[in-house]
């Protein structure tokens, strides 16, 4: 007696869903909203882009401060991840900011604020796309 | 490329891009978003220029 039962589509395996979801939260951080626009969730993949996008053009645009590796103190290196929560939009602001940053008035210690929160919230976008892409949240 | 805005302005623009992006994050549904969002950027403002008032004193 022969088996007849047809076999179904599973869902993938959990470890090839898992890299999925970290490929997916991985490019939502380079490219702020590729990680939702992989998942078809364009609303959401052209808020972050277009919000994260605005943020650093307008942070650079007001000579924030653009942290860089060699900081030396606490508040210069957390500055430096939030800077690179931004993903390639950091160079982007470096693109920008050719006159260097100038934090003696208070639009470019505006700027500064501006680009750090970029970061962060395109940090946060790309930790939802992952999680979307685990199936916990959509 | 410059941007010389006030603070005024600097504060509605932060507002409005975190309360946009904020709503687009916690909500599925439009109209849930749009709730969110004016709700968010309402306070946002009545918190900035609540704190803006009350250093008012010490500025001097």
């Amino acid at each position: 007696m022969t088996d007849e039962t047809q076999p179904v589509a599973s869902p993938p395996p959990y470890r090839a869903r898992e890299a999925r979801a970290i490929a997916i939260g991985v490019a939502g951080w380079v490219v702020p909203g590729l990680g939702h626009a992989l998942q078809k969730m364009w609303g959401r993949a052209l808020t972050f882009f277009a919000a994260v996008g605005l943020l650093v053009i307008v942070g650079a645009g007001m000579r924030g401060n653009l942290f860089r590796s060699e900081g030396g103190d606490a508040f210069a290196a957390l500055g430096y991840f939030a800077d690179l929560g931004t993903g390639s939009f950091y160079w982007l602001a470096k693109y920008i900011e050719v006159g260097g940053s100038d934090v003696s008035h208070a639009y470019g210690d505006y700027g500064t604020r501006f680009l750090a929160a970029a970061g962060v919230l395109n940090l946060l976008a790309a930790l939802h796309a992952y999680e979307a892409a685990r199936g916990r949240k959509a | 490329m410059k941007f010389h805005l006030s603070h005024l302005q600097a504060m509605l623009l932060f507002a409005l891009m975190i309360s946009i992006a904020f709503g687009f994050l916690s909500r599925r549904r439009p109209l849930d978003r749009v709730k969110y969002i004016v709700w968010s950027l309402f306070l946002f403002l009545l918190f900035g220029i609540g704190i803006g008032w009350a250093m008012y004193p010490f500025s001097r």
